[in-house]
């Protein structure tokens, strides 16, 4: 089924040329203005003008100097000619490099709409598999440097155009002459032009296993000098195998890379080999002409150029039109990734906006697109308003999917939620978020300013003294006090030579105090306290303790003892909750919770021989 | 000028750096000069021959002096091509072997060392730089249009004299005395002189400009690489942006970033726009004075109009020889800036020396290691992390280390495996210092599997035997002792199977699982000493408790440590260390610590709470 919804994909092509080449004028025209179309437009007279001039500054030069005129004025004609070429070349540097530069920095900008696209993603799509590689397609159309993606793409469509009028010119110069000899040489140059083709086409063939062992050797490159992973290189003695393996794919690449030089090498020579065959017939064809005096010695140079520069328009052609169609799968890669759905607006928020909610869950399920079974089959669960819950089960048994449902950021692929009564789909995302504080597993800060971090509303937060309060309740004030900017201060050095990396303990307690600062009324805490030493773990859950009081409050650990101040405990299993009860009815009733919690408590209840005779 | 020297000092030693790798580099270069060189002249002469003998109309010569024109052509052009064949791949393998080398070195560098951070941001300048700019291969290139612009200088010098040095014919006053010999010299020098002047004041204003850009190029990529990487394209971030609504901050905080890299690129292309400008101006003004010189000679009949076009041409080049003989430098100047640091890294010396005594080999396991007076601070932190550390481990004991977050517990490993030296104090094996031995040997003593153990993006075999030799049954059965054994048979290809997606199709593996791999990659190596840093952080009950119950079985025959904050690991160690601010404040046996009433008891305590009050209701 997926298959054949991507084979069909790639045989038709989403975007039409032409609309991409409409689309990225429109993009230039919003980034840049209508100046930067012009300038385009500019610089691709120039860049036939220049060609023609040069061309013609032989034949202009010897008629000059065969004229019999004074040198005075010969002199000077040829100083104004020269002046003239030298002032075309000046300008058409300029176009070019300023056209390279408007370019450029659109780039630059497009990468603001991408950013902002990405935030308006709805988030379960932009996480799945296919979101993600429709993601960094779009990245590569913009940050895979300026000879791949957008920039080169515009590069090339102005480049194809220009050849194409530098032909169309000299087309005219020698068809005015002698249309044989026109159409002689737009055989000969096709001929070349197919055999480069194919050698191109040959050569991209195999740029696909060149990729594969770059992506190796990136990444091993990577891998090989990150920080911490130096420990188990040294202790297991990786360095061998890695030496290899850098060795090993640089012969492949270069071994690849020299099957496709021989290609093109081989279309090259047929390449000479023909100019060559087609040079002396127009030599010789000239020489004839002029030795019967219908051709001077001017123009003889003037074709004789025009000849030699004919090939060049139409391979530049090609060419540019190629490296267009190259591009052009990145440019669809990133109108297919903008086009893609985002959140709908316009639906209304939950009602009683800020108090604690009821959530029903009525026969959910959920699979992960692309998975072959369901991660959560067929769930039914009430949360009342004001209740603890916790939430336990082995790894893979679905608890960190159930509580993205609950929350909102994913939807049931089958079933429904209700929140307070009403479907959660009919709702808006935006503010169905707002009701919830969640603090993931994954415990990072961005590398912004302490207080961006906890308020998440970048410099206008509401208040100061909110932010120190919650910083307070969550033990970090003194901490934030330490630090060179106080809660000004950015985090990490990504973006801030100054920046200021926390530890593990208190980034923890940097991720309370944003759930703080929030004050929503529903809690989740998907375990949170993994990597801390007991003492700082108890401290934690008494702070979360805190929290929770007065709101619904989620909680998910693998250490069984935290759930003990919640008012019901959930276990899962397989995407389905086998048993629900409070903690001592679960123990009373036995079964697969019990049996979880006498594994933990063994080692920790002293009489309890067998648990240390069982080690 | 010493600057100039010490630059190409740096040029010259990449240079054979090169040469040792790859012998016929440099001399396929040269040949590939050479030809271009004589390319370009033979086109001259023999194209100014044809036009001279179109102007007499001796069409029979001037036909086979084209074919000779351009038999001479293809021959050249068929001559490059077969060269040049090999140049992409080579020059490829140039730019590749630069981060190899950089990592040969790295691997073979104090892990100390190789942690500061100021040399880590060295190496990663160096390789983004390389990245942007290239690297060995267009250091190579730049070199070779370097001596090929010098070469060039020397033949256009010798045609352009000849071309001073003829003779004027025929009276045209005025212009016949400035197409004498010494005039048009004179005149020539001028030219030279305004160009060569021009071209350096355009060098020397903007080198200042293209260095500052330079340096702050790599930083500004790094920053963008931060949005792009771990913002926007890090999709398990996207589910916190959403929660917390941090749409606007974000685009706040990235417009700002992107309104920086706006006018830094817009910058950089103003200034390299600028000079090439007035490179052209220059330029263009030496085209003009060369083509009025050549007309002059031609008008007064010193040479013949066919020639025009090959002193003129020969002029053209001397004058695009020094502008690449000037740019040729700048470009050298920025490759050789990095290169610089890259040299520096590769001269660097380790901290401390590798130790040669061999590690006595003994199957009955009895290496004996122990701490004496050990201290120690991290390199460049004040701070001690151990203070005084004194301990013996026992043979063949099972020791269990607890502690709080940063008081110590995972340096004392790093100092047992020897990636840091004690700043006081020492560590001995069976009585002598570690720094005796030789370093590889002492670190085969230790199957480790750290806290950030990592696992890499190749077949699971590959992973657990760390690319050693492949043994299917001692891999089975590593695998089997760590609980993984279902894990890899669960997969397609079985021991084959690769690890991730970055390269290959491989599988996702959950944190729990990737702790049991790295359980068996320590087991695999059978070492007398396994180290366990929290080792069950990421798996849930059942499969903690499966690692405790095979624990015994693991480690029989060895020394172990284990380093857990589930206290519940310590029940099945027989020897526990407390670690506290550095110190070790209690050791001994659970019931001995339990009963002693002190941090070890408060910190089981902690924990055990839940569970123990359960004992109650249980009954």
């Amino acid at each position: 089924m997926k298959g054949r919804r991507d084979r069909e994909e790639k045989r038709k092509k989403k975007y039409s040329t032409g609309s991409n080449i409409l689309y990225v004028f429109r993009h230039l025209r919003r980034k840049e203005g209508t100046g930067a179309i012009f300038l385009c437009g500019g610089d691709t007279v120039l860049s036939i003008l220049l060609p023609f001039l040069e061309t013609a500054l032989a034949g202009a030069v010897t008629a000059c100097l065969v004229s019999g005129r004074p040198p005075g004025e010969i002199l000077l004609l040829m100083a104004g000619y020269v002046a003239l070429l030298q002032t075309v070349r000046f300008l058409y540097g300029y176009a070019k490099e300023l056209r390279q530069k408007v370019l450029f920095l659109m780039r630059v900008d497009t990468g603001m709409d991408f950013f902002g696209k990405t935030l308006r993603m709805d988030g379960q799509s932009l996480e799945s598999a296919r979101g993600q590689q429709k993601w960094n397609a779009a990245m590569r159309n913009i940050y895979s440097g300026n000879s791949q993606g957008i920039e080169a793409y515009i590069q090339n469509l102005c480049d194809t155009f220009l050849n194409l009028g530098g032909l169309i010119v000299y087309s005219v110069i020698v068809g005015r002459f002698s249309l044989i000899l026109l159409l002689f040489l737009l055989g000969m140059t096709f001929v070349s032009s197919y055999l480069h083709a194919r050698a191109g086409k040959r050569a991209y063939a195999m740029e696909e296993e060149i990729e594969k062992n770059w992506r190796s050797f990136q990444y091993l490159r990577r891998e090989s000098i990150l920080a911490g992973n130096g420990k188990d290189i040294r202790m297991y003695r990786m360095d061998r195998w890695f030496l290899n393996c850098f060795r090993n794919r640089i012969e492949r690449i270069c071994a690849l890379i020299d099957r496709q030089q021989t290609g093109y090498m081989a279309a090259g020579m047929a390449e000479n080999l023909i100019s060559f065959g087609r040079n002396v017939i127009v030599y010789g064809w000239l020489i004839r002409e002029m030795a019967a005096g219908n051709v001077s010695l001017p123009a003889f140079l003037l074709y004789v150029g025009v000849v030699a520069g004919f090939g060049s328009w139409l391979n530049g052609m090609t060419e540019g039109w190629q490296r267009m169609m190259e591009n052009e799968r990145l440019m669809d890669g990133y109108r297919d990734f903008m086009d893609f759905g985002t959140v709908e607006e316009g639906k209304p928020g939950p009602d009683r906006p800020g108090s604690v909610h009821e959530i029903r869950l009525e026969h959910v399920s959920f699979r992960y697109e692309g998975n072959g079974e369901d991660t959560i089959r067929d769930l039914n669960l009430t949360v009342r308003p004001g209740e603890k819950l916790a939430l336990v089960g082995l790894n893979g048994a679905g608890k960190t999917t159930l509580i993205k449902l609950l929350c909102g950021l994913y939807r049931p692929t089958a079933g429904q939620i209700y929140l307070d009564g009403r479907d959660m789909a009919d709702l808006s995302q935006k503010e169905i978020f707002r009701e919830f504080a969640v603090v993931f597993q994954d415990v990072f800060a961005f590398s912004f300013s302490l207080a961006d971090n906890v308020s998440c509303q970048g410099e206008v937060y509401a208040s100061g003294e909110r932010l120190r309060d919650s910083l307070e309740k969550a033990g970090l004030w003194e901490r934030v006090q330490e630090l060179p900017e106080k809660e000004k201060t950015a985090m990490n050095k990504d973006l801030d030579e100054a920046g200021v990396s926390l530890s593990g303990g208190e980034l923890q307690k940097l991720m309370l105090a944003r759930a703080l600062y929030k004050d929503a009324p529903m809690v989740i805490l998907d375990e949170p306290t993994a990597a801390l030493d007991p003492i700082a773990e108890s401290e934690m859950y008494g702070k979360y303790d805190e929290m929770i009081q007065g709101k619904t409050a989620v909680f998910i650990s693998h250490r069984l003892s935290s759930t003990r101040f919640c008012d019901r405990i959930l276990f899962m299993e397989n995407g389905r909750i086998i048993q629900e009860g409070s903690h001592r009815e679960l123990m009373e009733k036995g079964g697969a919770y019990a049996e979880l919690f006498a594994l933990q408590a063994r080692y920790y209840q002293e009489n309890n021989k067998e648990g240390v005779s069982y080690a | 000028m010493r600057r100039l020297i010490s630059m190409h000092r740096v040029g010259f030693r990449l240079l054979k750096m090169i040469h040792a790798e790859d012998s016929l580099m440099i001399p396929m270069r040269l040949l590939e000069l050479c030809l271009s060189l004589a390319q370009i002249y033979a086109g001259l002469f023999l194209t100014a021959g044809l036009v001279d003998l179109l102007v007499r109309e001796d069409y029979g010569a001037a036909a086979g002096r084209a074919l000779l024109l351009l038999g001479t052509e293809l021959v050249f052009a068929l001559a490059r091509r077969l060269l040049g064949r090999r140049f992409r791949s080579r020059n490829t393998k140039l730019w590749l072997l630069f981060y190899v080398w950089l990592r040969r070195k790295a691997f073979s560098m104090d892990y100390e060392t190789m942690e500061k951070p100021e040399v880590s941001e060295k190496i990663m300048f160096s390789e983004r730089t390389s990245d942007m700019y290239g690297g060995l291969g267009v250091l190579l290139e730049q070199y070779s249009n370097m001596l090929h612009a010098i070469l060039n200088m020397c033949f256009s010098v010798f045609l352009v004299a000849y071309l001073c040095l003829a003779e004027p014919r025929g009276e045209f006053g005025v212009w016949s005395i400035l197409a004498g010999p010494v005039p048009s010299a004179l005149l020539f020098a001028a030219i030279l002189a305004g160009m060569c002047l021009g071209a350096w004041k355009v060098f020397v204003k903007y080198a200042a400009k293209q260095q500052e850009i330079f340096s702050s190029h790599t930083g500004m990529e790094n920053k963008l690489g931060y949005f792009i990487n771990q913002v926007f394209g890090n999709a398990g971030v996207g589910k916190v942006i959403r929660i917390y609504d941090m749409g606007d901050m974000l685009l706040e905080n990235t417009s700002r970033e992107m309104e920086k890299f706006r006018s830094f690129y817009g910058r950089m292309c103003d200034v390299s726009m600028r000079q090439r400008c007035a490179d052209r101006l220059v330029s263009g003004f030496f085209t003009l004075g060369a083509y009025l010189l050549t007309a002059l000679k031609v008008v007064t009949g010193a040479v013949t109009v066919g020639a025009f076009t090959q002193y003129a041409g020969a002029l053209n080049q001397f004058g695009s020889a020094c502008l690449t003989l000037i740019s040729g430098n700048g470009e050298l100047k920025k490759i050789c800036s990095y290169m610089e640091e890259f040299l520096a890294f590769l001269d660097m010396e380790n901290k401390h020396a590798a130790g040669t005594v061999p590690v006595e080999k003994r199957d009955d396991g009895e290496y004996e290691l122990a701490f004496e007076n050990v201290s120690f601070c991290y390199p460049g932190s004040q701070k001690a992390v151990l203070r005084n550390v004194n301990c013996r481990l026992r043979i063949r004991g099972k020791l269990a280390v607890v502690g709080h977050n940063g008081a110590g517990k995972t340096t004392f490993i790093k100092l047992l495996c020897r990636l840091y030296e004690p700043t006081e104090g020492r560590i001995t094996l069976n009585g002598v210092d570690i720094r005796k031995y030789n370093e590889e040997e002492y670190r085969s003593l230790f199957g480790v599997v750290f806290q950030d153990f990592k696992l890499f993006a190749f077949p699971v075999w590959e992973n657990i035997t760390a690319g050693g030799e492949r043994q299917d049954e001692r891999i089975w059965e590593a695998l089997r002792q760590a609980d993984a054994k279902e894990l890899v048979e669960g997969m397609e290809k079985k021991l084959d199977t690769w690890l991730y997606r970055n390269v290959e199709e491989g599988v996702e593996i959950s944190g729990g699982e990737a702790q049991k791999l790295a359980l068996a990659r320590a087991l695999y190596k059978d070492a007398p000493v396994v180290i366990l840093d929290e080792p069950t952080a990421a798996l849930d009950p059942k499969a903690e408790a499966e690692i405790y119950a095979r624990f015994n079985e693991m480690v029989e025959g060895r020394t172990s440590i284990y380093i857990s904050h589930r206290m519940s690991s310590c029940r099945f160690c027989d020897d526990i260390i407390v670690f506290e601010d550095g110190r070790i404040a209690e050791r001994g046996s659970h019931e001995a610590l339990f009963a002693a009433g002190g941090r070890y008891a408060e910190m089981w305590n902690a924990q055990a709470k839940y569970y123990s009050a359960e004992e109650e209701v249980n009954r």
